[in-house]
Parts: C-alpha cells; structure tokens; sequence
C-alpha cells in the first residue's frame, strides 16, 4: 500500500471556495477567478508516495507547494479531495484526531527552522515527544538520540541561537525524528543555508535516509536539490502539477515549454545517466569486440560527467553494459557532445525506456 | 444644523445609574477600598527606613548593587521631605490599580490577538479610554462611589488600560508564525501553544506594556487626588491651588522618585520572569568582566529571605510601637461632647476653606470628635456631601459662584447658614496702574493690557458673570477677551506681571491673600454688575442635624469678622503647608474666648 495520497486536492482561498472549486473543475481559468477575488492556491493535485521515497515537489515561489504540503498534515484544511495516509483518510478525522496524527505519525520540518528561542536544543528537540506527553526521562534521551542522528551530540545543552544555520536545522530535522514519524514534510528546509551547508544537509539526508528509510515529502524551488534528493519530483506551476516523474524524466522529456525553460541551467551532466543517452551499438558486432574497443566500460546509472575523461582520449564509443556484462547500448562522443549542447526539447524524441512509458502513462 | 444632544443622554444615563444600580457601585467601592486599605496598611505601617531598606534589597534582587543603594537613598529622601505616608499611599493605590488593570487587560490582550472581530472592536474602546480626558469620568466617578481612592482607583485603571491590552495584543501577534505553525505541526493543542510558546515569547513585550501601565497609573495620582484619593497627589495639588511652588516640588520629586523606582523595577522585573529576558541577563553578566562585583545579584530565595527578615523586624516594632503609645489624647480639658464621633470634613484648597475647616478640625478634637478632612475639588466636594461621605464643610459661596452645584444637589444638602460675608468679585489691577478705578475706565485702555483679562477656571462661576454680565455692562466685550486659565497660572501671571511692574487686570474675589500680598486696586463696579456681595455658608449633608445635634447649632452659629479671618489666614501661610492644624491652634491660643464662643460647652 502506498504511504501516503493525494487525490484530487484543490485549496482556494477568499469567498465561496466549494463554488470555485466546482467552476475549476468545470475549466475555468485560475486568472478569471483572481478577478473575483478568490484565489486558487492548490488545483486538483493528485499523486502517491510509496514508503521509503523521497517525492519532492518543486515549484517557483507562489506555485502553491508549501499550501500543498500543509494540506498533507492537516493544517490546512482541504477545500476539496482527499489525504489517504497510510489508507486513513486525514481529511474526515477530528481536529483532536489530527493532533494525534500529527504528534506522532507526521512531523515538519521548516523553512527558517521555526526552533523555539526559549528552550534548549534539548527541549527544542524533545518537543514533539512533550506534546505526546513522553515522561522526562525517555523523552530527554530519545531527543538527545536523534541529535546524535543529525550530528550534534554535545551541543544539547546551548541554546538555538547559538548554532549556526545549518546547525539550526539539525535541530529541526531532529525534532522532526525524534518522534519517530514515519512520514516527514519539509518545507524548503534547506533554502535558507548557504550552498555549501545546503550541500552538506543534502548529503546528510540522503545518508540519514539509507537507514532511516522515512517517507519524506519535500518542498523546494532549487531544481538540481530536487534532482539531488527526489526519488520522484512532481513540478508545479500555478497551483497545478505539470509533470511528475524521475529526475531524468523531466530533464529528457519536459512536458511543456514551462518545464523546459525551468531545467534549462540545470547540470545535466550530473543528473543525464549513461543509460539515459546511449545509442543501440551498431548491427553485427559482437558484445565481445565492442568491449575490446572501448576505452571505457560503465554502468547505465553512471553520470555522464564520468564518461568525458575515456571520450576525450578516445575517437571509440563507451561501452554501457548490464548487471550481466552484456553490452546493452554505446555512448560515442559525438553523441555525448549533442547531448550536452542540446537545449531541452518538450517531449525530446528518445529512445525511451521502460520506466519512462510507465511514468507517461500513469501521469 | 440640529443639536445632537448626546450629552443629555449620558446625564440620563449617569443619573439612571445612579438610583438603579447603586449596590454595584457600593460593591464595588467596598472591594476597592477594602484592597487599598490592605495594601496600604502593609506598605504604610513599617518603619520608613526599614521599608526603604525592603525596597532596597528588592532592587538588589531585580538590579543589583548600585540601584539598591540608589533606592534607599532616594526612599529615605522622600522620608527625610515628610512626605512618607503620602508617599506610601499613592503607592498602594498605584499597586491596587496596577494589579487589577493587568488582571483584566493581559487576558483581553490575548483575546484580542486570537481574534480579529474582537481585536477591532476592542481599538476605539481603547483609543475613547486612552484619550477622554480623566476629569470627564471623575466626576460621575465621583456621584457614583463617592469622594475617596475609589473614583481615583477607577479612573487609574480606565486610563492605565489601554497600553495593557495593547502590549499583549501586539506582544502575542508578533511572534513569528512559523513558530505557531511548528507548534501545531507537531500536534500542540491551541491552549498549550498559548501557554508554551506565544505567551513565553511575547512576554517581553507584556512586560513593557505592564511597565507602561504602572507609569501611567502613577501620573494619575494628582488627578485622583482632586477626588480625595490622597497621597502625593492631593499635596501636589494642592501646592499648585495655592501657588506653593516650594512644596509642589517636593510633592513632584517625590512621585518622580517613586516613577523611576517602579519604572526600573518592573523593567528588570523581565529578566526574572521570562526565559529570552533571563537567557539575556546571562549573557550580559558574562560579558562583563570588570565591576563584577556592581553586577552581582542575589538569588531569589535569598532575596525573599531578606524581604521576610526585615518585613518580621518592621512588624515586630510596629506591635511595640503600638503598645508603647496607646492612650493618647487630643482633648484639651474641654467637655468630651463628641464621645469619639466620627466626622468628616471635605474642603477646596481655597484660604477661607482651609483656614475654617482646620480651625473646626481643632475645634472638634479638642471636643472629642475624631475629625478628619479631605480636600477636593468643587464638584467633587459638592457630590461627596451630598452621598453623605463628607458631613459638611464651611466654603460654599452663594448665591452666585457655587450657583451651579447649588441647583443640582440642593435638594440633598442641608444649608447651615452663612459665616462670613459679604464677599465679593471684582476685576483688580495693581495699583501702579494709574488712572484706572472703575470698570468703566477701561474702556478704550485695551492696548494697555493686551486686550486680555487674566480669568481663573472657566467652570468658577464668576467667569459666567464676568462674560455674560459685566463686560456688557460696561460695553467691553470685542475689546476685552477673558482668559480662562487657573486660579494658581491668574496668581502667577499676576506675580510676574507685578515684578515687571507691567499693566494687568485679573478676576479676583475677596477675601483673598493677594490684598494682603500685593498692593492692589479693586475696580470700582458703580454698574452693580458683579451683584451684590456673597456669602461663605456652612453646608453639610442632609441628616446632618439629627446626627450631630449639638454640633449643627454650633455651625449655625459661627460667624468670623473680616479681621478675624485675616488673622487666621496669615497665621496659617506663616506655619506652612502641612501644620495647617497646629497654626490653627496657635491661632486658637491667642483668641481663646473664641472657641468657647463658637463651640460652647452645655451647662
């Protein structure tokens, strides 16, 4: 079952929202509805995360993500659709119901770090467990635990502002697992940090992830973070999805000029893969021959930043093989050089790949 | 234009008020002055040094060495001017009013900050509190609980509310959303993200605003104590009513010193009370490496314990003091005819008032009455004898200048007659200016004297007649225009006008001290437009003559000639402010068959 559902969300705020939804979902435009007065933030948002992934939702500022995102945990209320958390729907619950949901099951993780200036970075970071009313004791260990997990045992005696930013944060994200919540929301956690803390905190995520194995959902206006951390990105414009799918999806196949131009500064040679570029290697030549001749063998997840160094001494395509060793397509210079040079066409005619026609058929 | 009575209205209401809801009014006064006369039994009872050393080591506590030491020296300088139990009175009513304008205004403040309909209803409230003048809801402060603290306590807190609630509003708006939203993200119900985190942040900020309260509380006092709330301000006031500018500098500096007392303290109040103000005084004392010794301050607990030592020490020589002098006496051999009866004199800070209310003050000790007086404003004065707070006083001039009061109370007062008279209005210049005699001669003369005359409060009823009478009398009005100021600023300007021997006319009435002081001119009034002289007569309430009988044929009878008045009047400017008792008495030494004439003893 997937951890967590959207279906068909729309938030609209100002005067008589059900009616707005109803004229949104009859085909009305977001700005006629602007000259009433009535603003559509979020508009019939459907998606799932499956356990264990990163979804990361990006968008310009004003896209409506961070409505998005506060529809997910309940604080703000839906105008329409559906929140299915582990198949509970959060949008039927009681708002003593979701203060429970909320204590121990999700937690959020904040812009600015929203750390309270007047207790420790103990007590910052036992918080949630106080509002579930842990006893002392196992509170104050399991929060001096979770400081451990993000780096700051030693400093639970200071006080937030003490701590540099990207300290803040641990804080943050600290209180965050200290609950053990199996489903964590950020939102834009790391666009305060200067980018070589924001780096670092990317880092530490994705380590942290490997063992924790959370449910995150997260919220940013930084493509290549997205592409960094999200397992799936869904990119929003004006309140709606415009496109979900991989990092590679979208940086291959944009879906409109929209998302084209957004991943237009995006370092595609970090993000492209071998396997996402390669050609069929020529009729007729053997595995074996086209190994012998290549200077370089890699994997189909290897970035192609890698393949430059082996296409630079070398006129011969490189080899992309399997688990097996198979050969399973090459990436000759000229084609790495097209890459690189192109700019991001909707709809990019490609080889496509197998998860690539699931993700279209699905969006 | 129609008239838009609504001041009608609010007099109906007032007078509504007044005959329906009473035993609110009294409630309220009996809770109110119940609280005052607690506070100031605690604050008022100690020996003033040792209180002054109690403040002391509260300031040690809150502040550290140097305010402590600056505090006792300041506490022991407002007992070194005399002024202690004023002082302590008006402290107690700062704490009374304080306490309960931040009962009612922290909770409205928190209220109004989580809800925007209040919040906007609440601001014009605030703004008519914050700006209505205090004298507008004195007075009906006044008919409803009488002359005393209360009226003083209510309209405190009316005035001190304001920046309560706004402070609280504003202090809990402010803190970041974020925060708020951090604190529901994690499941906080919307009472504890109140309590646990708006309410801690935005202390700061509460605190300022209790600050402010307790500083506008105390610049009400003088005001309060027009309506017989005591304390500094009645001396305050009545220092400037009589142009004692010695005294109304001391009354002043000593509220100053009380001002900066509170003020300091409950700014440091916040560094005890709220986490970010305590993390802050952490850090400062950190970082402060030389003097470290100016910054050291105690404990709580040994605070509190120092508080406790010297409060038992104060309470302990407060019971020996007590039984050491317990049977003290004022009567001077006289018949005990009052047997201990209280009574209560009220007077305007006017020279015949004073002088006759203490010279029966004496007068009524030495008969075995237990006598005390309050000094008030008119209107205050008029309403407090006719609720039958105050039982009589001796200033009323009629028919014409109390004419107003006359006419609204009459009917619950009883009128003993008059003792002195006839008085009278005039418009008086100094005589060095020549050529003017009678009202008449100023008529072309208005250059002269910038075309002003010096007036007292425009409430005196004099100033009526003076406008609508005499200056069409005598064809003055356009050349002329009446200044309304006070009868203290008419004095001063007269004052200055007489060391820069420069022209000036004022309104002056006799008997007044000026003739005495100055060498001035009455302009002569051949029109009889002024009318006829007044009298001064002897007012009190309405029962009044079956509660004191005896007393009531003496009131009756009291008379004073012009010389004898003059005689008292003098001897009590030449004893000072504050021994007005003891000049009456002196007084009473060199004309002893007065007293046995005014107040003879049956039989």
């Amino acid at each position: 079952m997937s951890r967590l559902q959207a279906e068909h969300l729309y938030k609209v705020f100002g005067r008589r929202p059900d009616q707005a939804v109803r004229k949104l979902q009859d085909g009305t435009q977001r700005d006629e509805l602007r000259a009433d007065g009535t603003t559509a933030a979020v508009i019939d948002a459907s998606f799932t995360v499956e356990p264990g992934q990163i979804f990361v939702v990006m968008g310009l500022s004003g896209s409506g993500k961070s409505t998005l995102l506060r529809m997910l945990n309940g604080l703000l209320e839906p105008t329409a659709g559906r929140v299915l958390f582990d198949g509970q729907d959060l949008t039927a619950l009681s708002a003593r119901e979701l203060r429970g949901v909320r204590s121990s099951k999700i937690s959020m993780v904040f812009q600015h770090f929203a750390l309270f200036p007047h207790r420790s970075v103990l007590e910052n970071a036992g918080y949630g467990l106080e509002v579930q009313g842990v006893p002392r004791a196992e509170r104050e260990q399991r929060a001096a635990e979770a400081l451990q997990l993000t780096g700051l045992a030693g400093w639970e005696k200071s006080w937030p502002d003490e701590l540099s930013g990207g300290m803040q944060q641990r804080v943050g994200l600290a209180r965050a697992l200290a609950t053990d919540a199996d489903l964590l929301l950020m939102d834009e956690s790391f666009s305060a940090l200067d980018p070589l803390i924001r780096r670092d905190m990317q880092d530490q995520l994705l380590e942290l992830q490997k063992r924790l194995k959370k449910t995150i959902v997260f919220i940013t206006h930084d493509l290549n973070e997205a592409m960094r951390l999200g397992d799936r990105i869904a990119v929003m414009r004006d309140g709606e999805i415009v496109q979900q799918g991989t990092a590679e999806d979208i940086l291959v196949r944009p879906s409109d000029d929209y998302v084209a131009s957004f991943i237009q500064d995006v370092d595609r040679s970090r993000v492209l893969t071998a396997g996402s570029i390669m050609e069929a290697p020529e009729e007729g030549r053997s595995d074996k021959d086209l190994l012998a001749e290549a200077p370089a063998t890699v994997s189909a997840e290897t970035p192609i930043a890698e393949l430059f160094t082996p296409c630079s001494t070398s006129g011969v395509a490189v080899a992309v093989t399997d688990a097996g060793g198979g050969v399973i397509g090459v990436v000759p210079r000229t084609r790495l050089l097209a890459v690189l040079g192109e700019e991001p066409q909707v709809e990019d005619v490609l080889p496509a790949q197998g998860e690539a026609e699931a993700v279209k058929a699905s969006a | 234009m129609p008239r838009f009575s609504f001041g009608a209205w609010v007099e109906n209401a007032v007078d509504w008020l007044q005959s329906n809801l009473s035993w609110i009014f009294d409630a309220i006064k009996t809770v109110l002055g119940g609280m005052y006369d607690g506070v100031d039994a605690v604050l008022g009872g100690g020996e003033p040094l040792l209180m002054a050393a109690i403040f002391a080591v509260l300031a040690f506590w809150l502040r550290g060495v140097v305010p402590a030491v600056l505090t006792f020296v300041g506490f022991a300088l407002i007992d070194s001017l005399a002024l202690w139990d004023e002082a302590m009175a008006t402290l107690s009513l700062v704490v009374v009013a304080a306490v309960i304008t931040i009962v009612i205004a922290v909770p409205t403040g928190v209220w109004a900050a989580r809800n925007s309909k209040v919040s906007a209803t609440l601001r014009p409230v605030l703004d008519v509190m914050q700006t209505m003048p205090a004298f507008v809801y004195l007075i009906p402060g006044v008919m409803f609980f009488g002359v005393g603290v209360t009226p003083g306590v209510i309209a405190t807190i009316v005035f001190a509310m304001p920046p309560g609630v706004r402070m609280t509003e504003l202090g809990i708006r402010q803190v970041d959303g974020e925060l708020v939203e951090a604190a529901e993200a994690f499941g906080t119900t919307p009472k504890d993200t109140l309590t646990r985190v708006q309410l801690p942040l935005a202390l700061p900020t509460i605190m300022a605003g209790i600050n402010q309260v307790i500083m506008l509380a105390l610049s009400m006092v003088v005001i309060g104590g027009m309506a017989g709330a005591g304390g500094l301000g009645e001396k305050v006031y009545a220092a400037i009513t009589q142009l004692q500018v010695g005294l109304a500098a001391e009354s002043g500096i000593a509220v100053v010193i009380l001002a900066m007392y509170l003020d300091r303290m409950t700014g440091a109040l916040n560094e005890r009370v709220s986490p970010l103000g305590r993390r802050a005084a952490a850090k400062a004392a950190a970082s402060a490496r030389r003097m470290k010794f100016a910054h050291y301050k105690p404990g709580t607990a040994v605070a509190m314990i120092g508080v406790v030592v010297l409060a038992l020490v104060a309470g302990g020589l407060n019971m020996a003091g007590s039984g050491g002098s317990g049977a003290k006496s004022n009567q001077a051999g006289g018949g005990n005819v009052g047997k201990g009866q209280k009574i209560n004199l009220g007077y305007i800070p006017w020279d015949e008032g004073i002088a006759s209310t203490f010279l029966w003050k004496e007068i009524l000790e030495q008969r075995g009455y237990e006598a005390g007086v309050t000094q008030l404003d008119a209107g205050p004065l008029y309403s407090g004898v006719a609720r039958g707070d105050i039982d009589f006083q001796t200033d009323s001039w009629l028919p014409t200048t109390h004419k107003d009061y006359w006419d609204k109370y009459s009917d619950q007062l009883d009128d003993l007659g008059s003792w002195y008279g006839p008085t009278s209005l005039e418009l008086t210049v100094p005589s060095y200016v020549k050529g003017i005699d009678s009202l008449a001669d100023l008529k072309g003369q208005g250059k002269k004297f910038n075309g002003k005359i010096i007036g007292i409060e425009s409430s005196a009823g004099m100033m009526g007649t003076l406008n609508d009478k005499v200056l069409k009398a005598y064809g003055l009005e356009g050349e002329y225009k009446v200044v309304s100021s006070s009868t203290s600023s008419m004095l001063a300007e007269l004052n200055a006008s007489i060391k820069k021997k420069e022209p000036v006319v004022v309104t002056l009435w006799s008997p007044h001290w000026a003739y005495g002081k100055h060498d001035l001119k009455k302009l002569e009034d051949p029109k009889v437009a002024w009318g006829e002289g007044e009298q001064i007569h002897t007012v009190a309430k309405k029962d009044f003559a079956e509660d004191f009988p005896e007393l009531t044929g003496w009131l009756k009878d009291f008379k004073l000639s012009e010389a004898q008045l003059a005689s008292l009047e003098v001897e009590i400017q030449k004893g000072g402010a504050g021994k007005e008792k003891e000049s009456a008495r002196h007084w009473m030494d060199a004309n002893p068959d007065v007293v046995d004439e005014m107040a003879p003893v049956g039989g």
